[in-house]
């Protein structure tokens, strides 16, 4: 009975997509509802996989394996693609993410009136493909999903953004075509290294597959082939392991962003539309963090070990740079944006920590990030809706004319902060913990990640005090614009809250699902 | 003597299709000249149906033959003494000439081109010319084939007179004929070091080994200068941009796919038997080719310049293949250029569809035109996609092969070289996306001048335009249909 239940989140959505792209153009009113619609449907499947969802098991669930592709390569062997998803403890906190965070997209893409049929067909295909990019297992399919996710944010940038809309759409999709080149050269390499070794038998040849189980087993790993693990092959002087892992650094580190590829996301965020943005934010970053701990981390625990201090550098580089880079904007989008840099930083040194604290720190922080991200780009969106305006400074003592606003972005900023009981604190507590914990790194490099938090807490209060208290004034004129919270950005932002809220007194809901399986991720290294 | 007659009967038995060609294009010109009323509109269209009946008969005769006579594909078989070797591969790559010669007879067709009735003797010609290419292994037999197909394509090309016309003519004539001198040259000298002329032999191979390596790179260079002209690769491609822009669409597409078909099976038999590494001058062309064509149509103005600029970089693409040297790397290749005529196919109908309505090519004009045909947005965003080598379509699957074979033979040899191709190679996807997504761009971003203004293409051609996008996608989802049709090969 379970057995579709994966396929489904996926292909529904597109063929939503489908079916509003043929709608005549009459029924312009009701896309909105479709995507809305469809969004409601995805999320309920989703809570009832998360409920069905066995935390005892390190296996895979929920598992649906169709033969795709067999092609035979001559002397090669067979190259064997499999429609391949399922579930385990990494990514189903991830799949629960996409489904809320996709479903407030929907709900804020209420606004767009601009050509709302191209609109909604490319969310519904962006919310297809970003699941199906998460519970891919395998390489060829996950890096499918991962390409399809670009076409729709480039069009979605490119034609709903701001002013400069245009360049910010190029510049987004470049930058990540090169990331996606770096990972799909080292997926042609791993395709080539490594065999199914059931099959391999069953068929008296060579098998290259992209199956995620089979490529993290060493043992499937062709004898003398160029990523294999005792390979002393060199390629420019580094070993083709360490030369395959840098690559997907740079690859997942462009998409997540890790300082120093991070330039495209300010652009990006700044130019997007407000659902979009929630989307970019909420969701399109963690697939290069999740890429970091399923691929990068996943298939190469033996040079990542070595890697940990370019890794947790990156990382701390990330959060102390990001933190500064906010503390100076005076756009509060952009503001956000750089904070976005800077807590995703955090994900990268509890990774780098591998401690069991500090990779489920991680992964309740991309949890936590995408929630709390999602919700910031919104208030930035509900104060741009209203004037066009988002400069930090042309608005003062917001708080008296917009109280139930003012609720909301204090519940957003703090939990963004870190405050207890709400899910920043337990993101970077538990990463900074195992950064602590950790055998393989010094203290001091949590010590550093640690002023980020203080960074944090500066640029979010400052912004905080200038914009909403003191007496009511806003630039241009445009104090009567400023209503407060309608009841559309009501529901968003205060579902938002309660889950911040709930999963932040609860983080179990999150840590039972992800415990086991980093457990079992951690025995590797 | 008795022995030769035989086998030149039997030659002629199996190379029946062919000198069917040779008929045609005397019926046609024999036709033209005592028939004045060919230009009418009625025996325009009569004549087109004629010829492309006759070009998919000659298709399905291929079929017929080769279950026919299989026993002699299946090793190949040497016709005309040596002149002339028939095997499985030709055939394929007879058949996608035919596919890419209908293809563009029904574009001329759909859109409406009108044609003098030489225009048909002289494509026939030309077509026939590739068919003789695809079963050289010999360089007397390339030489009078390339030239063959040349001169076609130079008196195709100023065809509908214009004064850019000439101009691309005389260029097109000037640097073929360089690049012809070029050939000849290098033919002498690989003459004078192996004394044989068939160049898939063990003489060729034995005695060119035994040449200093740089002396037999610079004299295989030169010799495939005229291979390297038609395929556009650098340093040939010069005359590329230029031709594309000034001729009508048509022919471009047919000049932009049907002679790299055949020049990359000359190519693939030349480098199977060399006994020399030319691995550095290969990847001096890959990346040179693939560099500088993309690198040139980020600045272009013109679709066709621009595509123009983009089959230099595809002709890169397509020699990566071969650059592997190995079994899958020729497989791959082949793989590509099938799947890049598909794809070029529908680009340059996509641009004419286009120009339909806008009667340029300048991409200024292509503002908002996917908004008012979202059919042909849609079409351009698949396309476009898949020149850039990206999923969800056949382009990818095509890049990620030629790649895979590359990897493969990095595996085994672990020459840094390869890895170069490999990685700067991939790279450059990233700079085409650019160039490639400025026409979906101007058409769906960029607000049209006048208001939205929806306008038709017509079921014909879109039904012609869909056929294409249904293989660009389809042979993504099924790239073994393909490639066991190629590994059978």
């Amino acid at each position: 009975m379970n057995n579709f239940l994966l396929s489904t989140l996926i292909f529904l959505p597109i063929a939503g997509s489908v079916m509003v792209l043929f709608l005549p153009i009459t029924y312009r009113d009701s896309f909105k509802w479709i995507s809305l619609i469809i969004s409601i449907i995805n999320l309920l499947n989703i809570f009832s996989i998360y409920n069905l969802f066995n935390r005892h098991i390190t296996e895979y669930q929920f598992v649906e394996q169709h033969e795709w592709i067999r092609m035979s390569l001559g002397n090669l062997g067979v190259l064997s693609i499999d429609y391949l998803l399922g579930l385990d403890g990494i990514n189903m906190p991830m799949i629960l993410l996409s489904g809320i965070v996709l479903l407030i997209g929907s709900i804020s893409s209420f606004t767009i009136e601009h050509r709302p049929k191209a609109y909604h067909s490319l969310y519904l295909l962006l919310s297809g493909s970003i699941i199906g990019c998460f519970a891919a297992l395998d390489f060829f399919l996950f890096f499918l999903f991962f390409e399809f996710m670009l076409l729709p944010m480039y069009f979605l940038i490119g034609i709903w953004g701001g002013e400069r809309r245009e360049y910010a759409a190029i510049k987004f999709f470049i930058y990540t075509l090169v990331g996606s080149i770096l990972i799909l050269v080292v997926m042609i390499g791993l395709a080539m290294s490594v065999q199914d070794t059931f099959f391999s038998q069953e068929m008296g040849g060579i098998v290259h597959t992209f199956d995620f189980r089979q490529l993290a087993d060493f043992k499937n790993y062709i004898p003398n082939s160029l990523l294999h693990p005792l390979q002393k092959q060199e390629i420019f002087g580094i070993s083709a392991r360490f030369f395959a892992f840098i690559l997907l650094i740079i690859g997942f580190g462009i998409k997540l962003p890790s300082v120093p590829f991070h330039t495209w996301l300010p652009d990006a965020h700044v130019e997007a539309p407000t659902p979009v943005s929630v989307v970019l934010a909420g969701i399109l970053l963690k697939v290069g963090a999740y890429g970091f701990i399923r691929i990068a981390y996943g298939f190469f625990p033996d040079v990542a070990y070595q890697f940990t201090y370019i890794v947790a550098g990156a990382g701390v580089i990330s959060i102390i740079y990001g933190a500064f880079n906010a503390l100076a904007q005076e756009d509060l989008k952009k503001m956000i944006a750089y904070s976005s840099i800077s807590h995703m930083g955090f994900v990268l040194l509890g990774l780098a920590s591998m401690t069991v604290e500090g990779v489920n720190g991680a992964i309740y922080q991309m949890f936590g990030h995408g929630i709390l991200s999602a919700m910031l780009f919104l208030v930035a969106g509900v104060i741009y809706d209203r004037t066009h305006n988002r400069l930090i400074e042309n608005f003062r003592g917001l708080s008296s004319v917009m109280p139930l606003f003012t609720l909301a972005v204090t519940i957003a900023f703090f939990g963004a902060l870190g405050l207890p009981t709400l899910p920043g604190f337990m993101g970077e507590f538990f990463t900074i913990m195992g950064g602590f914990q950790s055998k393989v790194l010094p203290d001091w490099v949590s010590m550093i990640a640690m002023i980020g938090i203080v960074l944090s807490a500066g640029y979010f209060l400052w912004t905080l005090q200038k914009m909403f208290f003191g007496t009511f004034w806003a630039n241009r004129n445009q104090e009567a614009n400023l209503k407060d919270l309608d009841l559309r950005e009501i529901t968003m932002l205060y579902s938002l809250a309660a889950l911040a809220i709930i999963f932040g007194v609860f983080p179990s809901l999150i840590f039972d699902i992800s415990g086991e399986s980093v457990k079992l991720f951690l025995e590797r290294f | 003597m008795l022995e030769k007659l035989l086998h030149i009967l039997f030659s002629s038995r199996v190379l029946l299709p062919d000198i069917l060609f040779g008929v045609a294009f005397l019926v046609i010109v024999a036709t033209i000249t005592f028939s004045k009323k060919i230009n009418t509109e009625r025996s325009y269209i009569l004549i087109n149906v004629l010829i492309i009946s006759a070009l998919i008969s000659v298709g399905f005769l291929f079929y017929a033959l080769f279950g026919f006579y299989q026993q002699y594909f299946e090793s190949g078989s040497t016709l005309f003494g040596e002149l002339i070797y028939l095997d499985s591969k030709s055939l394929f790559f007879k058949i996608l000439i035919t596919i890419s010669a209908v293809a563009v007879l029904i574009h001329l067709w759909v859109v409406g081109y009108k044609v003098v009735g030489e225009f048909y003797a002289i494509f026939v010609a030309l077509v026939w010319g590739l068919f003789i290419m695809t079963m050289t292994t010999n360089w007397l037999m390339l030489y009078v084939s390339l030239e063959m197909v040349s001169i076609c394509s130079y008196i195709l090309v100023v065809f509908n007179k214009g004064k850019t016309n000439s101009e691309a003519g005389i260029k097109y004539l000037l640097f073929g004929a360089t690049s012809s001198a070029v050939m000849l040259y290098g033919i002498s000298l690989l003459y004078g070091m192996t004394g044989t002329l068939n160049f898939v032999g063990q003489e060729f191979a034995a005695f060119l080994g035994q040449n200093p390596s740089w002396i037999a790179n610079i004299a295989i260079f030169m010799a495939i200068g005229g291979l390297l002209f038609k395929l556009s690769a650098v340093p040939f491609h010069a005359w590329t941009p230029d031709v594309y822009e000034a001729t009508p669409t048509p022919i471009v597409a047919f000049l932009s796919i049907a002679p790299k078909v055949a020049v990359l099976l000359v190519l693939i038999r030349l480098f199977g038997s060399l006994s020399i590494d030319f691995r550095m001058m290969t990847a001096i062309v890959i990346l040179a080719s693939i560099t500088i064509g993309n690198l040139s149509a980020l600045w272009q103005t013109n679709t066709k310049r621009m595509l123009g600029y983009s089959t230099i970089a595809h002709g890169g693409f397509m020699l990566v293949g071969l650059l592997a040297t190995n079994t899958i790397g020729v497989q791959s290749a082949i793989f590509y250029i099938t799947t890049y005529l598909f794809i070029t196919l529908a680009a340059f109908l996509l641009i004419d569809f286009l120009a339909l309505k806008t009667e340029s090519y300048e991409l200024e004009s292509l503002r908002g035109l996917g908004q008012e045909n979202i059919f042909l947005g849609l079409a351009a965003v698949i396309i476009m996609v898949a020149l850039v080598g990206l999923p969800p379509t056949v382009g990818f699957t095509g890049k990620l092969l030629v790649f895979t074979a590359l990897w493969e033979a990095y595996q085994t040899s672990h020459s840094n070289l390869l890895l170069i191709v490999l990685l700067f190679g991939l790279l450059n996807t990233a700079i085409s996306i650019f160039y490639y997504l400025k026409i979906p761009f101007y058409m769906i971003f960029k607000e049209p001048k006048i208001g939205v203004r929806f306008f038709h293409v017509g079921l014909l051609r879109k039904a012609f335009l869909l056929f294409f996008l249904f293989l660009i996608i389809y042979l993504f989802l099924k790239p073994s249909d393909l490639m066991s049709l190629i590994g059978h090969l």
